[in-house]
């Protein structure tokens, strides 16, 4: 099991009168090679739990195994490790440092990684083909439409090879062909064994992956197949 | 993530924000410059006034005294005899005058000073021609003066060739002098003076000592402020020292009333000072003369106090550009803390460890904050040049401790305050940062 999740609580303002329940007793189980999209609308805790899953954040209570390691012991430090060599992030504003080309953006985590400049730009490279923006390496963020911006920002978290794409509503910025395009790309990921987690309020796109996870008011109402879920 | 990375990324990072950049830097370039410049300004006038009084003898008195028709009553000795009974007292001196015309010359060389020219001079040529300037740089009018064994002592002259007068020299009326260094060079140019025998109004004197150059190495500019003090200090060279008792040939016998009285340090003047003013309270009769007893050490004791006074208002003008420097480097820095916070969110998001973040905007900081400070230090510099020129006429160069002092403190601003919102949002959770917008 990659990911495995009990009781997860996330609560803001916990006991006063403001307290929001953003997850609420959630659990989860997913395995290595698995596409799961977690829908739900706005407000349901999706991207909580993302973030959670993400090591971005961390929960008020739960347990959370990542690869049989406790992510809840860990240290700031040990977390940025795992989110820098397991985890690669997809978000619906791109999140590239607009001071930065395609290329360095793509390659900022490998520097964290320590790896040296001629196998950064290899791997570089090879990222950027792969999502067919390697013409546009050396250009910026304001110098590219917001498709070929998601598609640097998809470079970037394949780069690293990691075992999990997380991606929040990937698409939810992209008209619908530069999105149809965005997803095939992610098809294309998981069928070389990478397992993707899609966040997404579009059911339509939910519907593209094998397993589907229904989230509202912070709990999980359905999980399993398209039929099974009734989309 | 190592250094020469962390070096990379802030480069980067700096010059895709060039104007932030540059912003960041003016704060530190006009507080530093401000400094550099004032307190530049403040210590050249200092050093003139410096130079100024020290050319006039440290720890010194002047002291007159005279009694007229009265010539049993030898106020002269009698304060001669006192002075060398204390033992505050160093040295005295006569510091007489000469109150005639006098021609001095050797060889084809003359000069000569004409007591109906008043403040001006004469400079006779070596055919017989004269030769009148109002006051020109090459302005060699000669100082006669007569005094004894201690003179140099109590002016603070040093021999640079050759010997003082003896006290034999002096009780004997041996025709010999002791000459400034600029009358030795006119004189002489670059032959040796000792033991040559000029004349003074066709009296022949024999050379035996140089007095070391007063004005060599002190440049006070050649603007109006600083004119006077540098000529002031230039005649002390044209020196023409005589032995006292030739004041019966050059004064008709009439004793010398001034005197210079070397004391040995700063602290005793005032008893010095107290002492002399009892002694000649009793042996002159101020009915038939007078006596004074000046202290210079006062009159540079209170302008030390205004240029101090200078200095502290100067230096505070420059402390408050500093400071406001200082506020504009911690604005710009501030104000960008929320585009920062967003971008520390995504390398968070990425991998990056807080350390490397740190790190990275530590040297960004530290890069800014030292290419402003080497700007704003070659601005000041240039600055204080330019108001050199404009001014004071002083070539000054800004103390480095001042220099460096302003330049860690705007260094040490840019950096806390371009370090803090780094550490802040570093502390956050990668969401609590990318949340930032």
């Amino acid at each position: 099991m990659l990911i495995d999740i009990k009781d997860l609580y996330k609560i803001y303002n916990e006991g006063k009168e403001s307290e929001v329940r953003a997850l609420d007793g959630v659990s989860l189980q997913i395995d290595r090679g698995e596409f799961v999209s977690i829908i739900g609308q706005s407000g349901s805790g999706k991207s909580t739990l993302m973030n959670i899953l993400g090591c971005l954040d961390i929960p008020t209570y739960g347990d959370y195994h990542l690869d049989g390691t406790d992510i809840t012991e860990l240290s700031d430090r040990q977390l940025a490790h795992i989110r820098n060599k397991q985890i690669g992030f997809i978000f619906q504003g791109y999140n590239l440092i607009p001071a930065l080309s395609a290329r360095e953006n793509v390659e900022l985590p490998l520097i964290y990684q320590g790896i040296g400049l001629d196998k950064r730009h290899e791997r570089s490279e090879a990222a950027l083909e792969r999502v067919a923006m390697f013409e546009r390496a050396n250009h910026r963020p304001s110098e590219m439409s917001g498709g070929q911006q998601q598609r640097v920002a998809i470079a970037r978290a394949i780069a690293t090879h990691p075992n999990i794409i997380m991606a929040d509503e990937p698409t939810g910025a992209l008209d619908s062909k530069t999105g149809r395009h965005v997803l095939e790309i992610l098809h294309s990921l998981h069928d070389d064994g990478t397992t993707i987690i899609l966040i997404t309020h579009d059911n339509g796109i939910a519907a593209t992956a094998e397993r589907i996870v229904r989230l509202a008011d912070g709990k999980i109402i359905a999980d399993g197949t398209r039929e099974e879920v009734g989309l | 993530m190592n250094i020469s990375q962390a070096v990379k990324m802030a480069a980067k990072s700096i010059s895709s924000n060039k104007g932030r950049s540059f912003l960041t830097m003016l704060g530190i370039i006009i507080g530093l410059a401000a400094v550099i410049i004032l307190v530049s300004y403040a210590e050249g006038q200092n050093l003139a006034m410096k130079a100024y009084y020290e050319s006039m003898g440290t720890n010194t008195l002047s002291v007159s005294a005279y009694n007229w028709m009265d010539s049993s009553n030898n106020v002269g000795q009698q304060l001669y005899d006192y002075c060398l009974g204390m033992k505050e007292i160093q040295g005295i001196t006569p510091n007489g005058y000469v109150g005639r015309d006098v021609t001095i010359s050797y060889g084809a060389k003359t000069l000569a000073r004409n007591r109906n020219y008043g403040g001006g001079m004469v400079v006779v040529g070596g055919g017989g021609m004269s030769v009148s300037y109002g006051g020109g740089s090459d302005d060699h009018y000669p100082q006669i003066r007569l005094g004894n064994d201690k003179y140099g002592l109590c002016n603070d002259y040093k021999i640079a060739k050759g010997r003082e007068f003896s006290y034999l020299e002096i009780q004997n009326m041996s025709q010999v002098c002791i000459l400034g260094s600029d009358t030795a060079e006119y004189l002489f140019s670059f032959a040796d003076p000792i033991d040559k025998i000029i004349s003074v109004n066709g009296l022949p004197f024999r050379v035996i000592g140089v007095y070391q150059s007063k004005a060599a190495g002190i440049n006070l500019g050649n603007s109006e402020d600083s004119y006077w003090m540098s000529e002031s200090i230039k005649r002390n060279d044209q020196l023409l020292l005589l032995p006292s008792s030739m004041t019966r040939y050059f004064n008709n016998n009439e004793s010398i009333t001034d005197y210079t009285v070397k004391v040995k340090d700063s602290d005793s003047i005032t008893k010095v000072v107290t002492d002399l003013n009892g002694f000649l309270s009793n042996i002159v009769n101020t009915n038939y003369g007078g006596y004074y007893v000046d202290n210079p050490q006062q009159w540079q004791d209170s302008q030390n106090e205004a240029a101090a006074l200078q200095q502290r208002f100067l230096g505070g003008i420059a402390a408050i550009s500093l400071l406001v420097g200082g506020i504009g480097i911690m604005n710009i820095m501030l104000v960008t803390v929320t585009e920062r916070t967003r971008e520390i969110g995504i390398r968070k998001a990425i991998g990056a460890e807080r350390r490397s973040i740190i790190t990275q905007f530590l040297i960004e900081a530290a890069m800014i904050c030292g290419i402003g400070g080497i700007l704003g230090i070659a601005v000041g510099y240039i600055g204080t040049m330019v108001v050199t020129k404009l001014s004071f006429g002083l070539v000054l160069m800004p103390g480095s401790a001042i220099t460096v002092a302003a330049f860690a403190i705007s260094v040490a601003l840019g950096i806390i305050f371009g370090l803090y919102p780094a550490i802040k949002a570093s502390a956050l959770q990668p969401v609590e940062a990318l949340r930032a917008d």
